[in-house]
């Protein structure tokens, strides 16, 4: 018999009305990205040069954002610091992430003693608030950017693991994982290929708002002098250097500080929209 | 076709009447100009395949309807016009007059509350009784509905019943305020066969007593024929024929209906098997298999300082398959028949026993002999959309085993796997889409397909056709029969409808918690079954009355 009789199954769900969440997060996202990439062609001034005569200049047609307290042009200083904020995100998110979902694949999979010591572990991790722990793990180590970075991926890759250990669990026992295995494919294979591509959305999603985050925790580091290191050019330094002339000169905290939001929201929509399409496509 | 339904109006005046009703959600019409009736007392039965728009008609005269719904046309309980009630008004109706079950009885009642206060709740609601009154009448109506010590049961809750007795609890609530109409959406889909004809058995004796008129709506042509009086077949949101039961069953007009008739399960002999006659090594033995699932040990067990013990899926089961064989297992769920498949593709590994292809004990296997048993047995799942990865297109998913398993370079696999397309007969173009994009009968091609990929000589279909619609699932074991044929397979073939397992196999085992009960060859089972359970499975049949082999031969030519 012909199957002409069986219903055809619909066509591709139509991509609907635009995503606006994604589409504004990635304008915000983008321009950053752009600012950073191509930011001594962009920014006026060398972002470290001091012009000690025109310290504490109020915005104007020369200084958009005016000057700092020794004169260095804050324009250029929060374009050049969106090299450092965004190489954070990426450091920051990236090795827990890797780790976290690798961990979190191979407990979710394989379960057993393991899983439920992993399991522990995170239990103790998450009972801790996420900045003290940072801080203190910063605090032991030194400060610095690195180790930094070093103490976000101690305390960071507990929540991806859990995150995907929670997926593999469900998709382990799908029947497409029973029919790999009973087509005889290896564990690597069938972890990397079946599993991992259908657990990794929401690992996706939930990168993207951590690296918010991971970005805020940089600035608030390099507030507190544990983080990037004066006289760099970081959103969170540049505020912290500014707030002893707050009264005097505004625009020295002001601007990386709506820099820093700016970024932190366009990344939160980004997240955000991410997880909608994500869901979206599994309910189409 | 309308001079015959006006044919058909009892005197009286219906009790539910049903006038060019149109349903649509924006663009998509799902109701099309549709008309029935029911009368007083009588069983109404609706027909048709997912997407018929069968439950669409009942939501809208029960009111149910979501409010994105545009709906034209007329909906008359007696006098009352329906369409045009506030919701005030509905609450009147629904329960009073109308009740309704559904499908899955466990979704609708409420998980944290005694089923008698459940079913006390409408009669408290609408007819004013007291609290102790109402819940001396819920005690009264689990006795009716068959609910064996229902003073006790009154005081469960749903989780502590079976899903038979919720439904029977969901029965009760539905009549407890002695409506005229109840209206029945698939109840019994989600139930074991055997419970499925006590619930049906439920029904008509309601109907017989209490004059109660029902809307029976089901998917399975053959348990409407068994209860209804009167038939309506819908096919996407139109009404395609209405009729008396025996018309429709002996004479269908319309070639939608005849394809319905023909697809039914068992009515049509299927040639399946090539195996030689005389006695031989079989291909599949099992001897004394037992696979035990730990229990659960809960914190008393625990401070009594008790092990925990072992739940027997199987139980010392023993069978043989030989070559070009098809084999069916049968049984309900629970039974143990989903163990056996999952244990001889080694997903489970037994306390005791062995299973042994071409007499090697499969336990031992490993590296590249692992590798030739996987090739040489593989399995068709039941899910059809859980059973492919939803991120590869239906070419990539069919070809993988192929490269993977060494047997020729990726394009070439490619190549093999479009073949494998033609042969479960798919087009070529839909190759390329996911999941997603294709229908439940397309996907159960795909995992067919992806299943030969290796050129297995046993083959497990597990309950692969149980997720289809009825027509869909005949042109599926059309295909697996054409398939064992031309690929030399051996065929273990599982599932809980004894009709089709004794119309496709030539050998059933009857499983139950996890012995078997029954085996022979597949017609004497049906026919002529010797154990009580075996004989209650086939009392519990739904078989359309007639059924030939002159009826198979006026395939629908669509």
């Amino acid at each position: 018999m012909s199957i002409v009789t069986q219903p055809q199954a619909t066509e591709a769900p139509a991509r609907g009305r635009l995503n606006w969440t994604i589409l504004v997060a990635g304008v915000i996202v983008g321009g950053w990205i752009v600012l950073a990439v191509f930011a001594p062609w962009i920014a006026p001034y060398d972002p470290n040069a001091v012009d000690i005569l025109h310290a504490l200049a109020a915005p104007s047609a020369d200084h958009w954002f005016g000057t700092d307290q020794v004169g260095r042009d804050v324009l250029s200083r929060v374009i050049h610091a969106a090299r450092i904020d965004l190489v954070m995100c990426i450091a920051g998110v990236l090795p827990p992430l890797l780790i976290g979902t690798t961990v979190g694949l191979l407990s979710g999979y394989y379960g057993g003693v393991v899983d439920t010591l992993l399991m522990r572990l995170y239990d103790l991790t998450a009972a801790f608030p996420f900045f003290v722990l940072v801080l203190a793990i910063v605090g032991i180590l030194g400060p610095g950017l690195l180790n930094f970075f070093i103490a976000l991926a101690l305390v960071g890759w507990v929540t991806y693991a859990r995150l995907v250990r929670a997926e593999v669990m469900s998709i382990r026992d799908s029947e497409y994982i029973q029919a790999a295995q009973c087509l005889g494919y290896s564990d690597r294979v069938i972890l990397t290929r079946h599993v991992m591509p259908n657990a990794f959305g929401p690992v996706l999603a939930y990168a993207v708002s951590d690296s918010v985050l991971v970005m805020l925790a940089g600035a608030s580091f390099g507030f507190l002098g544990m983080g990037a290191q004066p006289p760099t050019a970081e959103w969170g330094v540049m505020i912290s250097d500014g707030s002893a002339f707050i009264r005097q000169a505004w625009w020295i905290c002001m601007f990386p500080g709506l820099a820093t939001i700016s970024l932190g929201l366009g990344l939160a929509f980004l997240g955000d929209g991410l997880g909608q399409l994500r869901r979206r496509q599994v309910s189409a | 076709m309308n001079s015959a339904v006006k044919a058909l109006v009892p005197a009286t005046g219906p009790l539910l009447q049903i006038d060019g009703v149109s349903v649509s959600f924006g663009s998509a019409q799902v109701l099309k100009d549709v008309s029935f009736q029911i009368a007083a007392g009588e069983i109404v039965g609706i027909a048709g395949e997912s997407g018929s728009g069968k439950s669409t008609i009942c939501r809208s005269a029960m009111g149910l309807l979501p409010s994105t719904a545009e709906v034209s046309g007329s909906i008359r309980l007696g006098e009352r016009s329906l369409l045009t009630l506030g919701e005030a008004e509905w609450s009147g109706i629904r329960g009073r007059e109308m009740g309704m079950i559904f499908q899955n009885p466990a979704s609708h009642l409420d998980p944290l509350r005694r089923v008698g206060s459940q079913i006390a709740q409408p009669m408290i609601r609408h007819l004013g009784l007291s609290r102790k009154e109402a819940m001396e009448r819920a005690v009264a109506l689990l006795d009716d509905v068959g609910i064996r010590e229902p003073a006790m049961r009154a005081k469960s809750y749903p989780h502590e019943l079976s899903g038979g007795m919720k439904q029977r609890v969901m029965i009760a609530a539905a009549i407890s305020c002695a409506p005229k109409l109840l209206i029945a959406d698939e109840p019994t889909t989600a139930l074991d066969v055997t419970v499925q004809a006590k619930i049906l058995e439920l029904l008509k004796d309601l109907n017989a007593r209490r004059g109660l008129g029902i809307v029976l709506i089901s998917h399975d042509l053959g348990v409407l024929a068994d209860i209804c009086s009167r038939i309506v077949i819908m096919r996407q949101g139109e009404i395609v024929e209405q009729g008396q039961t025996a018309q429709i069953v002996e004479d269908p007009r319309h070639p939608y209906t005849q394809l319905l008739v023909n697809s039914q399960p068992g009515r049509k002999k299927l040639r399946s098997g090539w195996g030689k006659p005389g006695v031989q090594e079989p291909l599949l033995q099992v001897d004394g298999l037992t696979v035990s699932f730990p229990v659960k040990r809960n914190i008393l067990d625990m401070l009594r300082n008790r092990t925990p013990g072992r739940f027997k899926a199987l139980d010392g089961i023993g069978l043989a398959v030989q070559a070009g064989e098809t084999v069916g297992i049968v049984g309900e769920s629970g039974s143990g028949k989903s163990t056996l498949a999952r244990t001889i593709i080694r997903q489970n590994t037994p306390a005791a026993g062995t299973v042994r292809l071409d007499g090697r004990d499969i336990g031992g296997l490993s590296g590249a002999e692992l590798s030739a048993y996987r090739r040489n047995v593989q399995m068709v799942f039941q899910n059809p959309y859980d059973s492919l990865n939803p991120r590869m297109t239906a070419i990539e998913t069919i070809a993988e085993p192929i490269w993977r398993h060494g047997l020729a370079d990726r394009r070439t696999a490619g190549e093999e796997a479009a073949r494998l397309l033609d042969m479960v007969e798919l087009p070529r173009a839909l190759g390329e889409r996911k999941p997603r994009q294709l229908s439940g009968g397309q996907c159960q091609r795909v995992g067919i397909a992806r299943a030969l990929a290796l050129k297995p000589r046993l083959l497990i279909a597990d309950e692969i056709t149980s997720a289809l619609d009825v027509t869909t699932q005949a042109q599926i074991l059309e295909l697996l029969a054409r398939l064992q044929r031309e690929r030399e397979l051996t065929l273990l073939y599982i599932s809980h409808d004894l009709s089709v397992v004794s119309s496709f196999c030539q050998r059933v085992y009857v499983f139950r918690n996890g012995r078997i009960v029954e085996t022979g060859a597949a017609q004497e089972v049906l026919t002529r079954p010797r154990e009580a359970y075996t004989q209650e499975l086939v009392a519990s049949l739904h078989r359309l009355p007639g059924g030939s082999a002159a009826m198979a031969e006026t395939q629908a030519g669509a």
